[in-house]
């Protein structure tokens, strides 16, 4: 019982960070019909932006997370205006290469500049103790990541839900050429997707750094792992995408614990399969995606 | 003539427009027309006439059908719409209420109602205007907080005319307001533009395939075919006139409901493609 519990906290705080690369896919998906596949390399650029501000320059964890963000923001942004809009209306497999590429340089960035060596975990950033909960031990990291991730996903939600360019965001999602019609413009809420979407991989690039094994140039495979996520919960649902995240970080631990680590991934892509054979959308989406 | 045709000048006047699509596909072939201030004025035209690229062409929504302007000018009160984004164009006052609804339909119908509020900042006069619209469609007032895909067709339509109007526009461009309707509502529904157009002044251009109600409420109408405009006078003229009463009266009830039946197809066509 103890050994579920442990592995169900675990589940739930990887997982969290699950959901919310998933919801950046899906909600720069669902607004601009492109799927990002640089999504996880913004993640491993937050991670390793975490190293240069937290361990070289040895800089508060909370204000190196707003820095960060912000950066990783202005590429998302800059991407939307500099490759993406001049693309709009070529055909997804073209855009999609796109992504691929942006993918590819950042990596070759990263490696660049910091070599091909992996880092540890950055472990002087937060307490590295724990407490207890009903006799089972939670380290602060995981509490700490679990609930900044949670905080953010809410954020968003509220954003999301009562603001007006969340609004626009949701009637663009669903009809771009009546928003346009009705005088919004498809750009800014495009160029604002891309820049939420960055944000949710940066934080959550920033929080894996002091949570992950190592740091190096697979960790962009989060990105991967956000896809069953966003695939399960249907691609075009923002909360599908947040309750796959979770659903796959927990079976995912489960799986390593009870059957063995190497089933981790087998388990999370296996599960999508299913999930698309017997519902294509997903448990979430809507029919229309089948556009794609 | 009867009815005096132009009241005042001109709100929006379309010089020998011609639209392209794709580069390839020409949808108008130099159309002409004015609606003045305070008019209504109908566009009559069978399938493919090229009436619901007129409105894209007057909306800025060209764009998204990789559609272009490529002569003529469309001129509201003088200035050229034809260079403007879909914003400026709405915030000049002018906005339309499409063909097919194109509502949002997982956002509420005041969500929906709202975004026809969305080139406008004076949130006190966007509450108003939303009370406002529950007054003119009490029903719309009962639901909501509904997700409009759940209203029927007739209740869709109210959402898509309120949500037109929450730009308050001074001109208003119906797109096939009365297609897929019961009679009764798309009587309502003319009615109240009658009404808004008496009280407050709104300019309507109605683009329609029924015919017999579009010359009812409107004082001009012009009859497109093919992208040109091949017939146009006052109202009460082009009902009178043989050729209309044979393609666009003669069969009544009948060629509106054969004509719509039609349509439903071609959709579900372009939908399967
Ligand atoms: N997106 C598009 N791409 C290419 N051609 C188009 C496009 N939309 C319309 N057309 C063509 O332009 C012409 C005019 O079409 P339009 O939709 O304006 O007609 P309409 O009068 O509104 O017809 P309907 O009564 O069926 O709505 C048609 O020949 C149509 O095939
Ligand atoms: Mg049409």
């Amino acid at each position: 019982m103890d050994k579920f519990l442990i592995l169900l906290l675990t589940g739930l705080t990887v997982g969290s960070i699950y959901s919310m690369v998933a919801l950046g896919f899906v909600l720069v998906f669902k607004s601009t019909d492109v799927l990002n596949f640089a999504h996880g390399e913004f993640l491993m650029l937050g991670s390793y932006l975490a190293l240069t501000f937290l361990v070289s320059w040895d800089l508060n964890i909370w204000i190196s997370i707003l820095i960060i963000a912000a950066l990783i923001c202005a590429l998302g942004v800059g991407i939307h205006f500099g490759i993406m809009r001049p693309l709009i209306g070529q055909p997804l497999f073209s855009v999609v290469l796109v992504t691929i590429g942006i993918a590819i340089i950042i990596r070759a960035g990263l490696l660049i500049i910091y070599g091909p060596l992996e880092r540890g975990r950055i472990t002087q950033a937060l307490p590295q103790s724990g407490f207890d909960v009903a006799g089972v031990p939670v380290p602060w990291v995981n509490m700490i990541m679990f609930v900044v991730a949670a905080l953010s996903v809410l954020v968003f939600l509220l954003f999301f839900k009562m603001t007006r360019i969340g609004l626009q965001m949701r009637a663009v999602a669903e009809n771009l050429e009546a928003a346009a019609a009705m005088g919004v413009s498809p750009n800014s809420v495009f160029a604002t997707s891309w820049g939420i979407g960055a944000v949710m991989a940066a934080v959550a690039g920033v929080l894996y750094a002091n949570y992950a094994p190592v740091i190096d140039l697979n960790l962009s495979a989060i990105g991967l792992r956000a896809f069953p996520a966003a695939m399960i919960g249907g691609l075009d649902s923002v909360g599908g995408a947040i309750l796959g995240g979770l659903i796959v970080g927990v079976l995912e631990q489960l799986a390593a614990g009870y059957i063995g680590a190497e089933y981790r991934d087998v388990v999370a892509f296996g599960l999508m399969f299913v999930v698309l054979m017997v519902r294509p959308f997903g448990f979430f989406g809507k029919e229309d995606v089948i556009r794609v | 003539m009867a009815v005096p045709v132009l009241k005042s000048a001109p709100v929006l006047e379309v010089a020998n427009l011609e639209v392209v699509y794709k580069n390839a596909v020409i949808a108008l072939r130099g159309v002409s027309l004015t609606v003045a201030e305070g008019q209504v004025v109908a566009v009559l035209g069978a399938n493919g006439a090229g009436k619901t690229t007129l409105v894209r062409a007057i909306t800025g929504l060209l764009f998204v059908h990789d559609g272009a302007i490529r002569d003529g000018a469309i001129l509201l009160r003088g200035e050229d719409l034809g260079r403007m984004s879909c914003a400026q164009i709405v915030s000049r006052g002018v906005c339309q209420v499409p063909e097919g609804r194109m509502l949002f339909p997982s956002l509420t119908v005041e969500e929906n109602l709202k975004m026809g509020s969305m080139t406008r900042r004076d949130r006190a006069g966007i509450s108003q205007d939303l009370e406002r619209i529950y007054e003119l469609f009490p029903i719309l007032g009962d639901r909501r907080r509904q997700e409009a895909r759940w209203l029927s067709g007739g209740e869709q339509q109210m959402v898509a005319v309120g949500r037109a109007l929450m730009a308050r526009p001074r001109l208003l461009i119906c797109d096939e307001l009365s297609l897929g309707l019961a009679p009764q509502i798309v009587e309502t529904l003319f009615e109240m533009l009658a009404r808004l157009n008496r009280e407050d002044g709104l300019s309507v251009l109605l683009i329609e395939q029924n015919a017999r109600m579009a010359l009812e409420y409107a004082a001009y109408g012009y009859i497109l075919e093919t992208g040109r405009v091949v017939l146009d006078g006052p109202a009460p003229q082009l009902r009178d006139n043989e050729d209309v009463q044979e393609f666009y009266l003669g069969g009544g009830e009948h060629v509106s409901i054969s004509y719509s039946a039609i349509k439903h197809y071609k959709r579900r066509k372009r939908w399967l493609s």
